[in-house]
């Protein structure tokens, strides 16, 4: 079984899209609301999404490792990560999916280096990516193309082995340097973003050091 | 008028030192927690009692006044309880997401 686990807070603009162009990709489309106070529950239900709720909103980390558990408690044999603000191109999956098996890895990562699809903002494309990847790097210890590409899809063995511990943003650092430091066979496949709105920005890059700072000294 | 605030602060110093066995009694203050805060009361005590000792202190130290040594020290230990009670708050914002977690699954079991 091949689950879609879509985070979203307060996606009722966009969470039907999302879905609508889901189908058909996947086996099972699962949205993670993260205590939206908009109409994201019901219109995900309503477009066919098997919608888990959130009391209190934890974050994009902890909606994705929420949908972890769910995969894990039916079974799931892969997860794609797919976020939740029609920024993702469904298209993309398929043939991910494919050189994901080609390669024999347990894990690809999307990138929105490999390739020039991608309509990324140019402040963001020349100064915020490359400080992020300097960053990530320290902390994966691995040179990825892109960093914090939210475009994953994860084998069950990978889903046994790592456990997302970083409830907001911090999770796109942690779960790359946690698939290198267990030594997991991954990908890194060109996917095509287009951006509606600026996504994260240089205050929430902070933010996330901050959290991956603190979180070394917090015993698990 | 140092005799007075020493005098008051001595008292505070004993109500804290109350509060600290009364923790400790209920099981709120570990041995480490303990160790910290009755040392730091009494550092503090002796620091008001007689202002000289840390003026001796701050020269061994090469610190000029007293007083900046104490400022200095301050600040290292406020510094140091923020990083920890972050720390905490960390600590349960990840208790709060597991619970949010297994809520969400049990709501959508029950269905």
């Amino acid at each position: 079984m091949f689950i879609a686990i879509v985070p979203a807070y307060n996606e009722e603009k966009r969470i039907v899209t999302v879905i609508e162009k889901l189908e058909g990709h996947v086996d099972r489309i699962v949205v993670i609301d993260d205590s939206s106070f908009d109409n994201t529950v019901s219109l995900a239900r309503n477009a066919g999404a098997i919608v888990l709720e959130h009391t209190v909103n934890r974050g994009q980390g902890a909606a994705l490792e929420t949908g972890h558990a769910y995969a894990r408690s039916v079974g799931a044999e892969f997860v794609l990560h797919f976020d939740g603000d029609d920024q993702m191109d469904p298209h993309d999956i398929a043939p991910a999916l494919a050189y994901m098996k080609e390669k024999k890895a347990q894990a690809l990562i999307g990138s929105r280096r490999l390739d020039e699809h991608s309509t990324v903002p140019w402040f963001k494309r020349h100064i915020l990516l490359p400080i992020g990847k300097m960053i990530n790097h320290f902390f994966v210890r691995e040179r990825l193309s892109d960093v914090h590409n939210g475009f994953r899809i994860l084998h069950k063995s990978v889903l046994d082995s790592i456990v997302i511990e970083q409830d907001k943003m911090a999770h796109a650092t942690e779960i790359p340097a946690k698939i290198i430091a267990k030594k997991i066979a991954f990908v890194e496949f060109p996917v095509t973003f287009t951006y509606h709105e600026y996504g994260q920005g240089t205050l929430s890059g902070f933010t996330i050091i901050k959290d991956l700072l603190f979180s070394k000294f917090i015993s698990k | 008028m140092i005799i007075i605030f020493q005098i008051l602060f001595a008292s505070f110093v004993l109500y804290v030192f109350g509060s600290i066995a009364k923790k400790r009694k209920q099981g709120m203050l570990g041995v480490k927690g303990l160790l910290f805060w009755v040392l730091f009361w009494l550092g503090a005590l002796t620091v008001v009692l007689w202002p000289e000792a840390l003026s001796r202190l701050a020269d061994v130290f090469g610190i000029g006044r007293g007083v900046d040594l104490a400022i200095y020290i301050s600040m290292a230990v406020v510094f140091f309880l923020l990083f920890r009670l972050h720390i905490k708050i960390e600590c349960v914002g990840r208790d709060i997401t597991t619970l949010t977690r297994e809520i969400a699954l049990l709501k959508h079991n029950e269905k």
